[in-house]
């Protein structure tokens, strides 16, 4: 990690807020993909990302090692994404229907659908990858580093989740050429 | 190239997002090639990463995202101000982290403290007493400084070559005018105690000297010495002339000398010197060479400011005198003022001849220092002579116990006094006698010789003491003291040999299906062998059993025969001796009496009642019931002891999860 960098997150963790906003404004874009990922749904990732950033603000003092601090960022996020999404799977049947999942009703074509129900179907972590990836378009580095992931494991989980949408998508691709 | 088939994906998804190296990349290009399957994918995966692209970019945040997620933030999240961001950021600072931690510490130790009663507050208080001196020291000083240069140069005895700064040092002289508890403060007695083992050598004691020499400054005010010294020393008459040459030489006088002489012939005494104060250290100097020093004792009280009290007071008092005077000479007034006056005179001059007297007394106690001695001879404790007292007591068992009686009466002679003696027969016929007598040392042995001779002779003692005439018991091991025998006294006891304890005890068991026969036969051996049955009994209880206990004597001699023929009664069973072998050499043992108790029994029926199913299975219920009863009350102290543990943990976790709660 650039040294500056570490010391932006060291002086964050130690309550300089300016520091701390400046990772906001570099990192909202990443904690906005990781919830979307989850929540396939732009208000509710918004919300998550202003939740998580205020809890990460209050909870600093637990981190100890300024360079995981992204991937905190991350785990937080992925946390509170999860919690709307089990809370949303528990709001009763009739408000399901006055309000639907599909938050773009006007792009809902064929494909789309597909498309969509192929990535719910995936596991949160390979979500939150291709979401990295394709909103961002961020080098696989960068992606581990805030995912918290090892070196090296993003490519096979970017593998597989291709794979899995490659076969759930089989038919409208055929379709497509 | 089988894992990059396997893993097709993940190198597509690499190629795609332009993550491979280079040779990775050709590699895969190669592979593709090769393989029809991998093309395929290639062309699928390639067609939906597009889609992908072009779905999630319509999805991408806004360019305002980051400004609205800043805003909301900075609402949700308020920055602090002014004192509280001071603090905040002052709590930040790891020096203030360990110096919290530190107070707190420091405040735990001081609870503690406070809870085992340790002396925590002390030291604090030594130094407020230093302060306190401090802040008294420059009040006084000036006030005392004129007087005392003024003191010094009219003083004679100033020291040639004493420096000037440290008289001025000294603890200035009260002024007169003091208040009264102020007065008291300053008549302060300074007390050396010089006890057996800290006594300084000789070289210590010339070290200090010069420091207990009276300073120039202090020429003027009025102390009076006092020292008691405790000297123990060879002999008294020969100290009291040295001391009295060591006075003579010290300018003193012996005032009073007394003495004592104890029982063992030592002397003790005190003698009281007085001697000028500057002579005071030298001249117990000299004392102590008398002999050995047991205990010194030296004090000095300062008496100046009562002094010049009184003296002033004593000036007052003339003026007032002299008025009077006047005031009777002019005669002017009436008769009854003129008594009036004439009673005022008289207790003026009644309080002049008061203070007078005190001033004069000072001036004594002042110009002479009081060395009080106390002197004693060595070896004071040593006693004067011992005495030697013998006593001797002993048991004779005899068959004719009157004859005895007075045979031993009529031994008395000039040497051989009876103190006591009497002769009892109880309600039950049993006769014994006692003899108490007082024997001239010479004839002891002998008497005693005798005495043995009349019966058996049991538990003869003798103790013998020694006791110290004069002086201390204590001290009893000196070897030059006389020694004196006294008479002997001899208590004798005497009883019939029937009350004579035994001096072997059987018990034996007999089995055998006729306990009466068998008892009888016993007793028809018993008597065969010269024994006497002393008691028995018969008993037979409902299941049939019998049991008949026989206890009887036989002199020792027959014993083994007796034992021998017992065998042929029955099973014999549980034989027990004990014997109390006496090594006093004047025991008959052979006639000695040895007790043999038989018990002969039949076994009846040997059943138990307590058999059966029934018994069996209370037994069993009842020890369950009692086990119960115990596990309860076991895990009831359990349960008490850890109650108050689980409660304080409980609360503690609590209180925790409700912090953690409150910052969330």
């Amino acid at each position: 990690m650039d040294p500056s960098e570490r010391e932006k997150y060291q002086a964050a963790i130690h309550g300089d807020r300016e520091a701390f906003e400046m990772i906001i404004r570099t990192h909202s874009r990443t904690l906005f993909a990781i919830s979307y990922g989850i929540l396939q749904n732009r208000e509710e990732a918004e919300d998550v990302v202003q939740d998580s950033l205020v809890k990460a603000w209050k909870t600093r003092w637990r981190v100890r090692d300024p360079e995981k601090f992204p991937a905190w960022l991350g785990t937080i996020a992925r946390h509170k994404a999860h919690d709307v999404f089990r809370k949303r799977r528990t709001v009763p049947l009739s408000e399901q229907v006055t309000e639907p999942i599909e938050p773009e009703p006007a792009n809902a074509s064929g494909l789309d659908q597909k498309l969509h129900s192929a990535l719910a179907a995936l596991p949160e972590l390979h979500r939150a990858a291709l979401t990295l990836r394709y909103f961002e378009e961020m080098d696989y580095r960068t992606i581990e580093n805030s995912l918290g992931l090892t070196n090296g494991a993003l490519r096979g989980i970017l593998g597989r989740a291709l794979t899995s949408m490659r076969k759930q998508l089989r038919p409208a691709l055929a379709e497509m050429d | 190239m089988a894992t990059m088939h396997d893993e097709i994906d993940s190198w597509l998804a690499g190629d795609l997002h332009g993550e491979l190296s280079n040779n990775e990349r050709n590699a895969l290009h190669a592979h593709l090639v090769d393989c029809g399957a991998c093309r395929k994918t290639h062309q699928e995966t390639k067609a939906m990463n597009k889609i992908l692209e072009e779905t999630f970019a319509q999805q991408k945040p806004d360019p305002a995202f980051e400004q609205r997620i800043l805003a909301g933030f900075r609402n949700r999240v308020p920055q602090r101000r002014g004192l509280v961001k001071l603090l905040v950021d002052l709590m930040r600072l790891r020096a203030t982290q360990i110096t919290a931690v530190a107070a707190v510490l420091l405040g735990l130790v001081q609870v503690g403290r406070m809870i085992t009663g340790e002396p925590a507050t002390a030291p604090r208080e030594r130094e407020r007493y230093v302060g306190e001196q401090f802040a008294a020291q420059p009040s006084q000083f000036p006030a005392s400084r004129a007087a005392q240069s003024g003191a010094l140069a009219k003083s004679d005895e100033v020291a040639a070559g004493r420096p000037q700064d440290l008289a001025l040092k000294e603890p200035p002289p009260p002024a007169p005018a003091q208040s009264k508890d102020q007065r008291q403060g300053s008549a302060e007695l300074e007390r050396t105690i010089v006890t057996g083992s800290n006594i300084p050598t000789a070289a210590e004691e010339a070290a200090q000297a010069p420091a207990q020499e009276p300073a120039p400054a202090l020429a003027n005010r009025k102390l009076i010495r006092n020292a008691t010294v405790e000297l123990e020393i060879v002999s008294f008459d020969n100290a009291v002339q040295k001391i009295t040459a060591f006075a003579n030489e010290e300018h003193g006088y012996v005032a009073t000398t007394d003495s004592e002489k104890q029982a063992n012939g030592k002397l003790r005494g005190e003698v009281v010197v007085k001697v000028l104060p500057e002579n005071l250290d030298r001249f117990l100097q000299k004392i102590r060479n008398l002999g050995e020093l047991k205990n010194q004792t030296l004090s000095t009280e300062d008496v100046t400011k009562a002094y010049f009290d009184t003296d002033a007071r004593l000036k007052n008092a003339h003026v007032m005198e002299q008025r009077l005077i006047d005031m009777l000479k002019t005669k002017t007034g009436k008769v009854s003022d003129l008594l009036q006056v004439e009673k005022e005179l008289g207790r003026v001059r009644e309080e002049i001849e008061k203070m007078q007297g005190e001033l004069k007394y000072w001036d004594s106690q002042v110009q002479f220092a009081t060395v009080t001695m106390s002197l004693a001879e060595k070896d004071m404790e040593e006693p004067a002579a011992f005495l030697i007292r013998e006593r001797a007591q002993l048991a004779l068992y005899a068959p004719d116990v009157e004859k005895i009686y007075n045979e031993i009466k009529s031994l008395a002679s000039p040497k051989v006094q009876i103190t006591n003696a009497q002769l009892n027969r109880d309600y039950s016929g049993r006769v014994s006698a006692q003899v108490n007598m007082l024997i001239a040392p010479e004839e002891s042995d002998a008497v005693i010789g005798r005495v043995k001779a009349f019966g058996r002779v049991e538990n003869f003692q003798t103790q013998t003491q020694r006791t110290a005439q004069g002086g201390n018991p204590a001290a009893a091991g000196s070897e030059n003291a006389r020694t004196k025998r006294d008479k002997v006294e001899l208590n004798i006891a005497i009883s019939r040999e029937e009350q004579e304890q035994a001096f072997q005890q059987t018990s034996l068991r007999i089995r055998t299906s006729s306990v009466d026969e068998k008892a009888k036969e016993l007793r028809a051996l018993a008597e065969k062998q010269g024994g006497r049955i002393r008691s028995s009994t018969f008993s037979r209880d409902p299941d049939g059993r019998a049991v008949a206990n026989v206890s009887l004597r036989v002199p020792i001699k027959n014993y083994a025969a007796l034992m021998q023929s017992l065998y042929s009664l029955g099973k014999v069973e549980n034989v027990s001796v004990q014997r109390q072998d006496r090594t006093d050499a004047q025991i008959d043992e052979a006639n000695a009496p040895a007790d043999v108790s038989i018990q002969v029994y039949s076994q009846g029926n040997i059943v138990s009642p307590e058999t059966g199913l029934l018994a069996t299975l209370r037994r069993t219920l009842a020890q369950s019931a009692g086990a119960i009863m115990w596990s309860l009350r076991m895990i009831g102290v359990a349960i008490a002891f850890l109650a108050p543990w689980a409660i304080a943990i409980i609360g503690v976790i609590w209180i925790a999860r409700r912090v953690i709660r409150a910052k969330r």
